[in-house]
């Protein structure tokens, strides 16, 4: 089913979910809220959008949106060849949506990644632990108030002691 | 004497602990593994050894900065990624590049993904033992690094793409040297084909591991050789062509059986489709220029018009200083393409800034490795370095 | 002749050069590479630019059976301990070179998670430099390596001094 249709449909389907439907440069983007990301993936699913190829988040604090964090969904129907962008807003108090682990498994590693690194959690997720950064990580990385720099963790290390009476080598080379 | 049975024998699982720092893990990658004896019942992969922030630096650099940035992802095929990035912020800003361009992107990429599936096929088979394999793909590949050198001026980091164009036209003569590799690229192909496909060793040791279904290859998100080998029929040059892919006539390789076997056979074939690909761009590529209009903003002009003339120097200025030119629109473009390992795109949101407000990378190799704790299950321990061998694992794009 | 055949057979030299001369001749590597540098170091070892000529034959990938640590490649938070934990279990005589920008200073990567230069916390004897650097830069590295170990003396081996 050619993908106008199917957004239209689903637009009547769930009226208070769907906030917006847009598009840009000739790709569709669906903006929906948060907690019913689950039903409407559910539904895109079964009609026909068998692929998910991309899960990511994005922190709208100075771009402005409807709400403060959008995680995005990228989907992929192989029989008819057509994408589609799927936001689901959620605030800043309650970070928090549903998981889609259950529809597709690749969601399992990216929604680990998007918790390290906006610390937006994903209810029913068999493994919400961080990712990328070490355990004893604090804070959220890509957060727009997260400095690039860091909090002074690249700096936290043991400076080793050989024990040897060695002096640092001072030639400067020739 | 009564013998001791397996039944009867007290043992007790086995936690191993498979790198960060290990030789056949390519690049940082740990495994905590419980073993059985010999077999693995249960993996746990854990990442993040070279996370470098890649998405935070994004947001400070601004677009055609950020393309050196990504040479540092895959850094076995680095044109593949710059072609991506450019695409994407081609299509955010609409931009439409010359036909000469796009030809010159097509033979970089398939250029890097001929020296990524050599050195994939090379690794895997060092992981093996069969060494031959590794030095004849590494002999080759540095003929293709001097190719590079010519054309970008690097071997690795190539930073050869602009947004809107190329960073400097290619030599003339320059189709000649190509030539000549590629011949070479057949005749070394055709060299490793016939010491591994047949070989008693190999087979055992690669088929019927890490077999992989069509079903679970869609749920968890694999593409590229890894989904072709499992008999999915999807490649994006010939579903969703970008960059003048439907001007060239190949052949798109799938096996179906979806092991270790399938997924190198899927990678020698399209070495060969590569070269074809090669040879086409070179014979129909146009004349033209390669650098789009630089009032636009966004390319830099070439340097002789910068010395020479007022116009160039005023758009040198407009590009590089920072409050001024490049001013893309608000929204957001995602563009897929083919690299060697699977789907990479990159998903670009812009809030009008000559920096990005956000650059994400969808990385083939994260998604591809997320199976990698299904399958060795049920498998004997130096069963993980053929399996983590065939699923490309490439550090740089995981941890990103 | 009895000195005819001391001039040509017999060599003498103090014990420092000679065993100075050992040490640098025969450095045996273990290369540590997480990124870019490391593929170009594979390059270094493979046929074109061959490292093996200077004596750097035996690539072990166990600290235990090296002398030389090769950090090639940018290193991250959760890595450093783990780099810091190999360097400690190299026995003496041991030497690092820092290939590349991100090893010895941090490279383009001024994030969070990048340790901007090794050398804050693990002593390194040579530096070089390149994005990544070619194969010859590595080996112009590896010469000036040889240098610095022909000049050392024994008793900068010897324990230091306690507080």
């Amino acid at each position: 089913m050619p993908i106008a249709n199917i957004l239209s449909k689903i637009k009547e389907e769930f009226p208070d979910a769907v906030l917006d439907i847009t598009e840009f440069a000739g790709e569709k983007i669906l903006h929906v809220r948060g907690q019913d990301i689950f039903t409407l993936l559910t539904r895109l699913k079964a009609d026909g959008f068998n692929f998910l190829a991309d899960l990511t988040a994005i922190d709208n604090l100075t771009l402005g949106g409807y709400e403060r964090f959008a995680v995005s969904y990228h989907l992929l129907c192989h029989e008819t060849v057509e994408r589609l962008t799927v936001k689901a807003y959620i605030s800043e108090e309650t970070p928090s949506l549903p998981s889609v682990e259950s529809l597709w498994k690749t969601a399992d590693w990216q929604e680990r990644e998007v918790f390290d690194l906006y610390g937006i959690r994903f209810e029913g997720h068999p493994n919400l632990i961080r990712i990328m950064n070490p355990d004893d990580f604090e804070g959220y990385p890509l957060r727009k108030d997260y400095p690039r720099l860091g909090h002074k963790e690249r700096e936290n290390f043991p400076v080793v002691d050989r024990g040897i009476q060695k002096k640092e080598s001072n030639d400067q080379g020739n | 004497m009564t013998r001791v049975t397996e039944l009867s024998l007290e043992t007790d699982k086995m936690v191993l602990n498979f790198g960060p720092q290990h030789p056949s893990t390519h690049g940082t990658l740990r495994i905590i593994m419980e073993l059985d004896g010999e077999t693995v019942t249960k993996a746990t992969p854990e990442i993040g050894y070279l996370h470098s922030g890649f998405e935070k630096l994004g947001e400070d650099l601004d677009f055609n900065q950020y393309i050196t940035i990504t040479d540092r992802m895959n850094y076995l095929s680095p044109l593949c990624n710059n072609v991506s990035y450019a695409l994407a912020a081609e299509k955010l800003i609409g931009i439409e590049v010359s036909k000469r361009t796009e030809y010159i992107r097509v033979l970089m990429c398939e250029l890097s993904r001929i020296a990524d599936h050599l050195l994939n096929v090379g690794m895997l088979a060092v992981d093996l033992g069969a060494m031959t394999a590794f030095l004849y793909g590494f002999k080759l590949r540095e003929d293709i690094y001097d190719l590079f050198e010519i054309a970008t001026g690097t071997r690795l980091t190539t930073s050869y793409t602009l947004v809107g164009g190329l960073m400097r036209d290619i030599p003339d003569g320059y189709d000649k040297a190509v030539l000549k590799v590629l011949a070479e690229v057949d005749k070394v192909a055709n060299d490793i084909e016939t010491l591994l496909n047949k070989n008693r060793i190999w087979q055992d040791r690669t088929k019927k591991i890490g077999i992989i279904s069509k079903e679970d290859a869609i749920s968890y998100g694999i593409s590229g050789p890894m989904a072709r080998a499992s008999g999915i029929e999807w490649d994006i040059r010939v579903n969703e062509p970008y960059s003048s892919y439907e001007d060239f006539e190949f052949d798109v390789a799938i096996a179906l059986n979806g092991d270790v076997f399938d997924r190198y056979l899927v990678r020698m074939e399209e070495i060969r489709q590569s070269i074809k690909i090669c040879r086409q761009s070179l014979e129909k590529m146009p004349s033209g220029d390669v650098i789009v209009d630089p009032g636009l903003g966004y390319s830099l002009p070439p340097k002789d018009e910068v010395y020479n003339s007022i116009e160039g120097l005023i758009y040198h200025f407009e590009v590089t200083m920072p409050n001024r030119g490049m001013t893309p629109p608000v929204g957001e473009a995602y563009v897929p393409t083919e690299s060697p390992n699977g789907e990479l795109g990159f998903y670009i949101v812009s809030d009008g800034n000559r920096t990005p407000y956000r650059v994400r990378t969808r990385p083939p190799s994260l998604i591809n490795y997320s199976i990698f704790s299904k399958l060795i299950e049920g498998h004997m321990l130096s069963d993980a370095p053929a399996i983590i061998g065939s699923i490309n694992v490439i550090a740089g794009e995981l941890d990103r | 002749m009895i000195q005819d055949d001391i001039k040509s057979n017999v060599l003498t030299t103090t014990l420092e050069s000679a065993i100075n001369w050992g040490r640098k001749n025969s450095l045996w590597p273990m290369p540590f590479g997480t990124a870019c540098c490391g593929i170009e170091f594979m390059a270094v070892l493979a046929a074109r630019t061959d490292l093996a000529r200077f004596g750097a034959e035996a690539i072990r990938f166990s600290p235990r059976q090296s002398d030389l640590l090769i950090v090639a490649g940018r290193i991250s938070i959760k890595m450093m301990p783990v780099l810091i934990r190999i360097y400690e279990q190299m026995p003496e005589p041991k030497w690092v070179m820092s290939m590349g920008a991100c090893a010895s200073t941090g490279g383009v990567f001024d994030t969070y998670s990048v340790i901007q230069g090794v050398d804050q916390f693990i002593p390194v004897d040579v530096y070089v430099p390149g994005c990544p650097p070619r194969p010859e830069g590595v080996v112009e590295g590896f010469i000036k390596l040889q240098d610095l170990v022909g000049k050392e003396k024994l008793s900068d081996y010897a324990p230091a001094p306690t507080k």
